[in-house]
């Protein structure tokens, strides 16, 4: 029965080509700037999750200095170390996870003869825990060697260095050379652990000897599969910190899921930006089906004097915000997925994070809201007509 | 000829309506009682402002009067909810209008069926449409054509023609040939008039005493009340 009032809907749009068209085209950009929006939140999410996964089973300790504390490592002042007592506690209570002493200092030094002076970041490590660090090289072997270092790719290409190159460290070449053996991968950026990128990495004797350290600026645990991340933190806090608290404990998992709750929430309130454009469009909806109420308040009144019940003319005016709805917010959702990939490879670099779960949901959602605002905007309208007297409706010319 | 053993197609038994406006009320009917049998072919004939409209309004089912009672085919329509009444008015009443009032959207056969689709709630067979479009004397080659290809005479055969598809029990036309030069309207009366000897009970409101000199009976009505 209903099929003659979805024709009506479908000839009434066809009349009306141009205005329904451009009423289309408000939820078509609508639909676009949620899920495209939504792409786009979703892409950048996953980009960094994947950059920082590896980083995702670290804990690391950090002498307490007091309070701050937040993402990245670096050293901490002279008086402000981990002893290798305290070390030895971590490395037992953390067992079977790997506790890796690490050592760091921000050092001056020249690449080559004639160069400026470069500063970057030097850890000690000893090579033995090269494996636990899931250090990955691009080019060239592990420093075993003493006077062996191994670099981050983006020290590497700032500064033209290659495997076999010599790096003068101090000033004037005055704390010895170090031979380049291999290139560390890019790791992007780093939530607890060592950020190798900008860094050189050498022996821990070879550090020990260089600077006269004994004690460690912050012991990365790599956490076993098994463990919870939350609970070494916990022990080690217990353990380390039973009177003062003498170090600060950063749960990389913990801190991951909290940035990854802080992008979830900024592509949430940019997809509700994009969501003020489908606001304009409902109402774009909400006007022309009102003109279209409006023009039809005798064929209206007809339909009713000859027996056409309310319901039945209010489903003539769903169908007709349906249809705009429905065409609009599809043809939306395929343009969004273009927009998603367009946006994707220009800010993104990247259109490896389009075809997801989450990408089909952002497209999902859109398309749905789309029909929804076409739904509910045409609501009041179809209301308005079914609701009409028949006798005043007649009398309408 | 009107029959007797069955009730009266519609009757009315001193119905009244009153508009409260602020400047007092106004009473558009006033005790209007009057019968009409099945098979009668009746003008009613006023004045502007007299009250047909009221009237024919209520006929229609369309208004429900103040105080008094109507009854369609004996169906009491007092207290009925709009539902029933559109229900009613889809079954029982075939409306024709000064303007044709054709859906524009629809073609002349769509026009025709649909309220015989609203009853049957479903797809409905074309040729019941071209039947009574035959009945009407409208060209068959006129049947896919939209309304505004059609003349105002051709338009009014198909409001006809859609008034009694559901083989109602009444027409009710509201100046039916108001909207036409002579000849048509002439045609039209002629129609009409064919369609009452088969048996179709027609009231028309009109002012037009040559359309009232095709019918049977008139019912005057003078300032809201039926003039003896």
């Amino acid at each position: 029965m209903s099929s003659i009032f979805w024709e009506i809907a479908k000839r009434n749009i066809r009349v009306h080509f141009l205005r329904s068209s451009l009423a289309m085209l408000g939820i078509v950009i609508g639909v676009v700037a949620i899920a495209s929006m939504g792409i786009l939140g979703n892409s950048m999410v996953s980009q960094v999750s994947d950059s920082l996964s590896k980083v995702g089973d670290i804990v690391t300790v950090y002498p307490y200095t007091g309070g701050g504390g937040g993402f990245g490592g670096g050293s901490s002042s002279d008086n402000m170390k981990i002893t290798d007592q305290q070390f030895q506690q971590i490395k037992r209570v953390v067992a079977p996870s790997v506790a890796i002493p690490v050592l760091s200092t921000s050092e001056r030094m020249k690449v080559g003869v004639g160069g400026d002076d470069i500063f970057a970041t030097v850890y000690g490590i000893d090579p033995k825990y090269n494996q636990d660090l899931d250090l990955e090289l691009t080019s060239g072997g592990f420093n075993n060697a003493n006077s062996g270092c191994i670099v981050g790719s983006v020290f590497a290409e700032d500064n033209k260095i290659k495997v076999g190159s010599r790096i003068a460290m101090g000033t004037d070449g005055g704390k010895g050379a170090l031979r380049v053996t291999g290139i560390i991968k890019e790791q992007g950026m780093s939530l607890g652990g060592i950020s190798t990128d900008n860094a050189i990495i050498a022996t821990e004797s070879w550090f020990d000897n260089t600077y006269n350290r004994n004690d460690y600026d912050e012991i990365v645990v790599k956490v076993k599969k098994g463990q919870d991340t939350a609970d070494v933190k916990t022990i080690i806090e217990k353990q380390l910190n039973k009177r003062d608290k003498i170090v600060s404990v950063m749960d990389s998992k913990a801190m991951l899921d909290t940035l990854n709750s802080a992008f979830g929430s900024v592509t949430t309130f940019v997809t509700a930006i994009g969501g003020i454009s489908m606001i304009v469009a409902g109402v774009s909806i909400f006007n022309i089906m009102m003109m279209s109420v409006n023009e039809r308040i005798k064929e209206i009144g007809i339909m009713r004097s000859i027996g056409t019940q309310k319901k039945e003319v209010m489903s003539m005016f769903i169908y007709e915000a349906t249809i705009i709805g429905v065409i609009g917010s599809v043809v939306g959702g395929i343009l969004s997925l273009l927009a998603g990939y367009a946006i994707s490879a220009l800010m993104l670099q990247t259109t490896k994070y389009l075809f997801t779960v989450a990408t089909a949901v952002s497209v999902a959602e859109g398309v749905g809201f789309g029909i929804v605002v076409c739904l509910a905007c045409g609501l009041y309208p179809a209301w308005q007509a079914a609701n009409l007297n028949p006798i005043d409706a007649l009398r309408h010319e | 000829m009107p029959a007797t053993d069955t009730p009266p197609v519609m009757l009315f038994r001193d119905v009244a309506k009153v508009y409260p406006l602020p400047a007092g009320d106004v009473h558009a009917l006033d005790g209007v009682s009057f019968q009409v049998d099945r098979g009668e072919f009746i003008s009613i004939m006023g004045p502007s402002g007299s009250g047909k409209s009221t009237l024919l309004n209520m006929m229609g089912c369309l208004d429900t009067p103040t105080s008094g009672d109507i009854y369609i085919s004996g169906t009491h329509v007092r207290d009925m909810s709009d539902t029933e009444l559109t229900r009613l008015r889809r079954d029982r009443i075939g409306f024709i209008f000064q303007y044709f009032n054709l859906f524009p959207l629809l073609n002349i056969i769509e026009n025709v069926t649909f309220p015989m689709m609203l009853k049957s709630q479903k797809e409905v067979n074309p040729e019941r449409g071209k039947e009574v479009l035959r009945a009407v004397q409208l060209e068959e080659r006129l049947f896919t054509h939209t309304p505004t290809e059609l003349s105002g005479g051709q338009q009014q055969r198909v409001a006809i023609a859609r008034a009694l598809i559901n083989n109602p029990d009444i027409l009710l036309c509201d100046e039916p040939t108001g909207n036409l030069d002579t000849k048509t309207g002439a045609g039209i009366m002629e129609l009409m008039t064919d369609l009452n000897r088969k048996g179709t009970t027609i009231i028309i409101v009109t002012h037009d005493p040559t359309v009232a000199e095709y019918t049977d009976r008139t019912i005057r009505i003078v300032d809201g009340r039926i003039a003896v």
